[in-house]
């Protein structure tokens, strides 16, 4: 056998799960905030309540995108989490428990008050994303005149999400 | 729409620092199996994070010629990898059990020789200088092209056709029974 072949027959393949590349994705992207990026202050954010924030928190990243700020997460002695922060593009929504400062979740409340609209490059690739997530889709993508493309999809507790494409915006990738 | 090369990316990078993510997103997981494949599982996330934390603080000075940044990763891998040296040999000489376990059932081969075969290539490969063996292993293991171990060593193309050729001659003289160290 010729040396190569047998260099490639010691070839061993360490087991990893996608779980160890999303880690990576994560720390790597909060380095180079760190490293690149003024502290963001934004003059408004929005305050969402929720029952359950982990819950709230991991399905909004899953199904949305969205990325919670490492260091934004409050925890009670007794393990729970009572606020955090997430991140999308340039902007940032405070997540928190329901009851504090006088609101409530969807889920408890029966009804919202609001929904938030997100800008996207990718709206299709978002759509199927928040499917596979289980997220529950109010409005299918369609068309707003030449202008733009929209979504709406509920959150687990019922926030509703507009996702919008502009159409003349040229998609990054 | 045609998906814009490595270059461009890294290039837009340099404004936009967050665009580096998608160099992540196309070649991490190549590079944690070949982290992984050298030094284990564990090992390898970490390095993965370092590699990575690396090419972003020098994507200034990526050679933005080249369509790929695969191999420029490529090369900051193995030079983490050099640090890693203890565990790598380790790493190897497990394989070599492993590939022993693996050929014997199907072959004729006597366990004992095959187990003696494969820990001889181990040794042999360990034995190699460290710029020889990382152009074979990037060759041999992760099967990249001579221009692209070139690019990641970054050595003339000539340099490692003759590192290749040196590391063949040697595991051959190690591995031959009539050879001289035989």
């Amino acid at each position: 056998m010729k040396p190569v072949d047998l260099v490639r027959k010691l070839r061993r393949d360490a087991a990893f799960e996608s779980a160890v590349l999303d880690r990576g994705k994560e720390r790597l992207m909060a380095a180079i905030r760190q490293e690149v990026g003024p502290q963001r202050r934004p003059s408004i954010v929005p305050q969402l309540p929720y029952q359950d924030i982990a819950a709230a928190i991991a399905f909004l990243e899953r199904a949305f995108g969205f990325r919670e700020i490492p260091t934004a997460r409050r925890v009670s002695p007794a393990g729970v989490v009572g606020h955090s922060m997430v991140e999308f593009g340039d902007s940032v929504i405070g997540i928190g428990t329901q009851g504090a400062h006088g609101a409530f979740s969807p889920k408890t409340a029966g009804t919202a008050s609001h929904y938030i609209s997100v800008y996207i490059d990718d709206i299709d690739a978002h759509y199927q994303r928040a499917l596979a997530a289980g997220a529950q889709i109010a409005s299918a993508p369609h068309a707003h005149r030449t202008d733009y493309r929209a979504y709406e999809a509920l959150d687990l507790e019922g926030h509703r999400w507009r996702f919008v494409q502009w159409l003349r915006e040229v998609p990054i990738h | 729409m045609n998906s814009p090369s490595d270059a461009e990316v890294i290039g837009r990078s340099l404004d936009e620092p967050e665009a580096f993510g998608l160099i992540y997103d196309r070649h991490a997981a190549t590079l944690l199996r070949f982290l992984g494949r050298r030094t284990g599982a564990e090992v390898a996330e970490g390095l993965l994070g370092e590699l990575f934390r690396i090419a972003f603080e020098r994507r200034k000075i990526f050679d933005t010629s080249r369509e790929s940044a695969l191999p420029w990763l490529y090369g900051i891998g193995s030079n983490l990898l050099l640090k890693h040296r203890r565990g790598e040999a380790r790493r190897l000489r497990a394989s070599a059990r492993m590939a022993a376990d693996d050929e014997t059932p199907n072959r004729r081969t006597p366990a004992l020789d095959a187990r003696l075969l494969f820990l001889r290539v181990a040794a042999a490969i360990e034995a190699l200088p460290a710029g020889e063996r990382e152009a074979l292993l990037l060759f041999a293991w992760e099967d990249l092209s001579y221009q692209s171990v070139a690019e990641a060593l970054e050595l003339p193309i000539g340099t490692v056709r003759s590192r290749l050729n040196r590391a063949r001659a040697q595991l051959r003289e190690l591995l031959e029974p009539g050879g001289k160290k035989g």
